[in-house]
């Protein structure tokens, strides 16, 4: 069933056959998947079938029991979150994690941490190439929060930012990594089908405008229809369908994953 | 914007203007302070006419140079365990290792005790005290390394325990700060060695050569004795205010944003490229580094270097300095160091002396019991009316009673500094975690509550909800579902 | 929804492969190194004097059955709310005060010496002592940390430490800061000569009574509704309120039972040693933490082994190791280890900081 067309060469990130386990439940089992360079696809699957653990196997925050993943031409597999951060994958998160009593402004210079290199005695005496990179971190962040249409709460705390402005937040935050590929884990949830509309556009300008390849996972269905290229389907840390949205709508295997076989289920 | 920009322009109101920038307000009041504080001890040393009787006196009971020298070395290391506390956010139950380790350093490179050696750079070698063979190293040389042992040291001891837990860290640094007090207090005989001298410390250390002033109060370059007391103050003044400095300006850069980043949420901070054991050791370290200046300007200040003077609860006030103050906020850091060693060192013996020189310690007692069971009286009430707040007023009606029994079951020589500061720190947790003076942010965090995991699991079952409609929406499409199937297929909060 | 907060352990969310592999060997070369050092050391000085060194162990597991006790009341409050209770020791502390003062100025025992009626009175300072423990136990817990249980953790810790604090006050109150003697056992005082090895008698009645009182313990947790309510509790508060269990009941009385276990083990000290100070819970309380984070924190039976071997090494070490002067250095030392290479213990399960 995995139909992975191994494209190497133009794969922005490719993991192959990525395992998680935790104690003895396998939660993502042997998933091989790339994201084209420049594309955007989509990971689906009901409550609990390892999108969110794809996620963070991807991004180093839980170990691999088994696989590889492959940044371009670069091994990242075991390497800490922040240096594959700062390789170039960056993420968002299902449960917005900002720093909330960080500002807007903050929040994104945050993220600019590794690249930037002042250290702490030019930050106390205040050296002319730590002010010159101080600068250019403030005009990239405020460039950056105009970028996603909030550069009016720069000065705010993350907290007080409204729903929608967090999410944009959010992903402000992980453009500042100035990354390859983006992962976006559910960034409609909690939006009404307008905003959700909008921010299909949205994902679609991120993408030409910034140059990354876009991971998303999502529960939206007319989002993931309207803006994936491909879809892949995972269920219980399995690889069960994969293709267009066409493909991935007529695909018996999806609709019983996400129905229940008729007849088995309460 | 600095921080303690926003701090100020909150609490002002916009329309009143001054003549100094909000930012400058915190700075400019306590130069302010020491040179009134210099100039009266000064004029009272040197030209004791120029100063009325009565206020001399007042100045020497309730405001004692000595006891000020050592609130300034209280402020030193407290702004430095604040740079671990309130910056990063990790509890430090031990740092008064610091402040041993950078005392002993003064101690072995600024004495006779290596008599077996004989080193000297740039010491004060015109006193007596330093015809004694040994290492004699100038005191600003000193300072420095013992900045960079103790950085070494907040790394060493950093590197293996910062992955722990938060309340796990906490109680290995204690663990840490009790075995450095016990290598200090028996070093006198390590594996046959004499590295600390044990239980009688290392005395005298060498002076400092400073300006200083002679006998007619002229200012002269002279190796600062022990009654120098005035010019220590202006070298502990300037030790505080880089310190606080530094600390600020960290703050503001690259690695101050880390810091709190990492305070907020770790796992998010890493996500973002922050390395995580790097940027807390960097705290570890430079925290240090001010315990590791505390120390050796401590040993100037007594001259000597004594075991006793570095046990685990001069670790817990420094603790209660920093929440005292407001965690994270310089200046509430400053003001609580000073206010608490000040009550440490003057008030609470000044009052207990005029208490015991009046002989009313039975009607002290009595007048307190009394006020306190009123305030203990007055928020029950309130709490009983259901006004909110009636809770303090009932606990200082009990500590006050509490210390009014204690006067009068025991008088005036009890020992009330434990009590005081652990009820500083329950206090504040309760009523004002924050802190007196808080830093803008912590003002926000503090307050609220975190999250319960009711309401974690009601956030969920909301995020079902767009969820469920999507999918009936498409599942019409694909073939008709009912939603409530969708219920079981999820997870169970973990 | 809850993937992000899946149960992985803390070393899993910064996987190093590497470092992670590297870690491991190295920990499995320490730990094989040092064994095998201890175990050198052991026989030897074993060896070189028998009865020094079984009167040391008598003496250690004497100890450490009263690190046991405290360590029971530190694990059962870590486990319900994940609250290292830094003010734990110092009410055994207090506990050693109030045992003396019920026996020497309450029943106005002067002379050492077991009598019918000195048992009795033993057993009524006994019971004054655990109830003494329990409920100051349980104000402290309904004055300080209930108000606090939802607060970011640093919170309740500092509020432990000044709780801490705020007893040490008493105790130096009471207590004043020289070591308090002068106080009268009312057990035993001989002592077995076996074989040169001194043990006293008193050493039978600490195990006659902490042995009881372990396994009431453990009856109590496992066995009662109770002990099954606080174990849901510790699990997941928010369920078990679901559940109908009255929460805050059940983490008070779970305060209530580590403070009675305080009041015994501070019984058992001031007759056993005779002396007191106010200092002691520190020391004794820094010690029993470590005993119950060497047997898993949480898990009751690793808080006696613990408890048990952390005595042992105290005794040994002052017996015939490097002495009484650097005992608090070597628990600590075996406290840091354990935290950094084992922080689950000996008998402990993995337990994931919630995320």
């Amino acid at each position: 069933m995995t139909a992975t067309v191994s494209t190497r060469t133009t794969a922005a990130l490719t993991a192959e056959s990525l395992t998680v386990r935790f104690g003895g439940l396998t939660a993502v089992n042997r998933i091989s998947f790339d994201i084209p360079l420049g594309g955007i696809v989509s990971l689906i699957g009901p409550n609990g079938a390892g999108k969110t653990t794809f996620f963070n196997a991807l991004t180093g925050l839980y170990h691999l029991a088994e696989g590889r993943v492959m940044l371009g031409d670069r091994n990242v597999t075991g390497l800490s979150p922040n240096k594959i951060a700062n390789l170039g994958v960056a993420r968002t998160f299902q449960n917005i994690r900002l720093f909330g009593l960080m500002t807007a402004e903050e929040n994104v210079k945050v993220a600019m941490h590794g690249h930037m290199k002042s250290g702490v005695f030019s930050t106390i005496l205040r050296m002319p190439w730590q002010r010159h990179e101080e600068k250019a971190a403030h005009d990239a962040a405020l460039e950056l929060l105009d970028f996603v249409g909030i550069g009016k709460t720069a000065g705010e705390y993350a907290r007080n930012l409204s729903y929608g402005d967090q999410r944009r937040l959010e992903v402000a935050r992980a453009l500042a990594l100035k990354p390859s590929v983006l992962l976006l884990d559910e960034p409609t949830a909690g939006m009404n089908p307008r905003e959700s509309a909008i921010f299909t556009d949205f994902v679609h300008r991120v993408r030409d405008e910034k140059n990354v390849s876009i991971l998303l996972i999502e529960h939206d269905m007319s989002v993931v229809m309207r803006v994936s290229e491909r879809i892949t389907v995972l269920d219980r840390g399995e690889t069960i369908a994969e293709g267009g949205p066409a493909d991935i709508k007529a695909n018996e295997r999806v609709i019983e994953a996400y129905l229940g076989k008729s007849g088995t289920e309460v | 914007m600095t921080v303690s920009d926003i701090a100020t322009v909150t609490q002002a109101p916009k329309q009143r203007r001054s003549f100094v920038k909000p930012s400058m307000r915190w700075p400019l009041g306590l130069l302010v302070a020491a040179v009134a504080f210099f100039l009266f001890y000064y004029f009272d040393t040197y030209f004791a006419r120029a100063v009325p009787d009565q206020f001399s006196d007042f100045m020497h009971q309730w405001l004692p140079l000595l006891s000020v020298n050592e609130a300034l070395v209280y402020v030193m290391c407290a702004v430095g365990l604040n740079v671990v506390v309130g910056y990063a956010g990790l509890l430090d139950l031990g740092f008064v290792a610091f402040w041993a380790i950078g005392g002993y350093t003064a101690g072995w490179l600024m004495s006779g005790f290596f008599h077996t050696l004989n080193f000297r750079f740039f010491g004060s070698a015109f006193t007596k005290v330093n015809e004694i063979p040994g290492i004699h190293i100038n005191f600003w040389t000193v300072l420095v390394a013992a900045g960079l042992i103790c950085a070494l040291f907040g790394v060493i001891i950093g590197a293996p325990t910062l992955r722990l837990r938060s309340d796990y860290l906490a109680l290995v640094t204690l663990g840490f700060g009790e075995i450095t007090y016990e290598v200090f207090y028996n070093g006198n005989n390590v594996f046959g060695k004499n590295i600390s001298n044990g239980t009688q410390g290392i005395t005298p250390v060498d002076s400092v050569r400073f300006f200083g002033f002679d006998q007619t109060g002229a200012l002269t370059w002279k190796d600062l004795g022990p009654f120098d007391a005035l010019p220590k103050f202006v070298i502990f003044v300037g030790l505080a205010a880089i310190v606080m400095f530094a600390s600020m300006r960290i703050r503001e850069g690259r690695l101050g944003r880390a810091w709190l980043a990492i305070r907020e949420d770790e796992l998010a901070a890493s996500s973002m490229g922050v390395p995580l054991m790097p940027t807390k050791l960097k705290a570890y370290a430079i925290g240090a580094v001010a315990g590791g200046i505390g120390g050796v300007a401590f040993a100037i200040h007594v001259s000597g270097v004594l075991p006793d003077r570095f046990r685990f609860d001069i670790s817990i006030t420094l603790l209660a300095m920093v929440v005292l103050g407001g965690m994270g906020n310089v200046w509430g850091v400053t003001i609580g160091a000073l206010v608490l060693a000040w009550t440490n060192s003057t008030a609470l013996p000044q009052v207990q002396k005029a208490i015991t020189e009046s002989g009313a310690d039975v009607e002290v007692g009595t007048t307190l019991v009394v006020v306190g069971v009123a305030l203990a009286v007055l928020g029950v009430v309130l709490m009983i009316r259901g006004v909110s707040g009636g809770l303090l007023p009932v606990f200082i009606g009990v500590l006050v009673v509490v210390i009014g029994g204690a006067l009068l079951y025991k008088g005036p020589g009890t020992s009330f500094q434990f009590l005081v500061f652990g009820s500083v720190l329950v206090l504040m947790m309760l009523f004002r975690r924050e802190g007196l003076i808080p830093e803008a942010r912590t003002r926000l965090v503090l307050r609220e509550q975190e999250r319960t995991d009711a309401e974690g699991l009601g956030a969920d079952m909301e995020d079902v909800a767009p969820e469920l409609e999507a999918l009936t929406d498409e599942a019409i499409h694909v073939g008709g579902v009912a939603p409530t199937q969708m219920i079981d297929g999820k997870e169970t909060k973990r | 929804m809850t993937q992000t907060t899946a149960p992985a352990p803390p070393a899993a969310v910064l996987s190093q492969r590497f470092a992670q592999r590297a870690q491991r060997y190295l920990t499995r070369a320490a730990v094989i190194l040092i064994l095998a050092a201890s175990g050198y050391w052991l026989i030897s000085s074993f060896v070189d004097n028998p009865v020094l060194f079984t009167s040391s162990a008598v003496a250690g597991l004497q100890n450490g059955a009263l690190f046991a006790l405290i360590a029971l009341g530190y694990t059962l409050v870590y486990g319900i709310i994940e609250l290292i209770n830094f003010a734990h020791g110092d009410l055994f502390m207090l506990s050693t005060m109030v045992a003396g003062f019920f026996i020497t100025s309450f029943f106005g025992v002067t002379v050492s010496g077991a009598s019918f009626l000195g048992w009795v009175m033993f057993l009524a300072a006994l019971v004054g002592c655990m109830v003494f423990g329990a409920s100051v136990n349980v104000a402290i817990e309904f004055v300080a940390y209930r108000r606090l249980r939802k607060a970011p953790k640093l919170a309740p810790l500092i509020t432990a430490v000044g709780m801490s604090f705020t007893l040490l006050f008493f105790g130096l109150f009471f207590g004043g800061s020289a070591p308090t003697s002068n106080w009268a056992s009312l057990l035993p005082q001989g002592a077995l000569d076996l074989g040169g090895v001194r043990v006293e008698y008193k050493f039978f009645v600490i195990i006659a009574v902490a042995v009881p009182i372990l396994l009431l313990m453990s009856w109590i947790v496992t066995q009662t509704r109770t002990g099954k309510a606080m174990r849901a509790v510790a699990q997941d508060q928010d369920a078990a309120r679901l559940m109908g269990i009255n929460v805050n009941r059940i983490i008070s009385f779970t305060f209530g039972l580590g403070g009675a276990l305080a009041g015994v083990a501070g019984i058992m000290y001031q007759q056993v040693i005779g002396t007191t100070r106010y200092d002691l819970g520190f020391q004794f309380g820094l010690i029993a933490f470590t005993a119950a984070v060497l047997g898993g924190i949480g898990n009751l039976t690793g808080a006696v082994l613990g408890g048990v071997l952390i005595g042992l090494v105290k005794g040994l070490n002052d017996g015939v190791g490097l002495g009484q002067a650097w005992s608090q250095t070597v628990v600590f030392t075996i406290l840091i280890l354990f935290m950094v290479f084992r922080p689950t213990g000996l008998l402990g399960q993995t337990v994931g900081e919630k995320v």
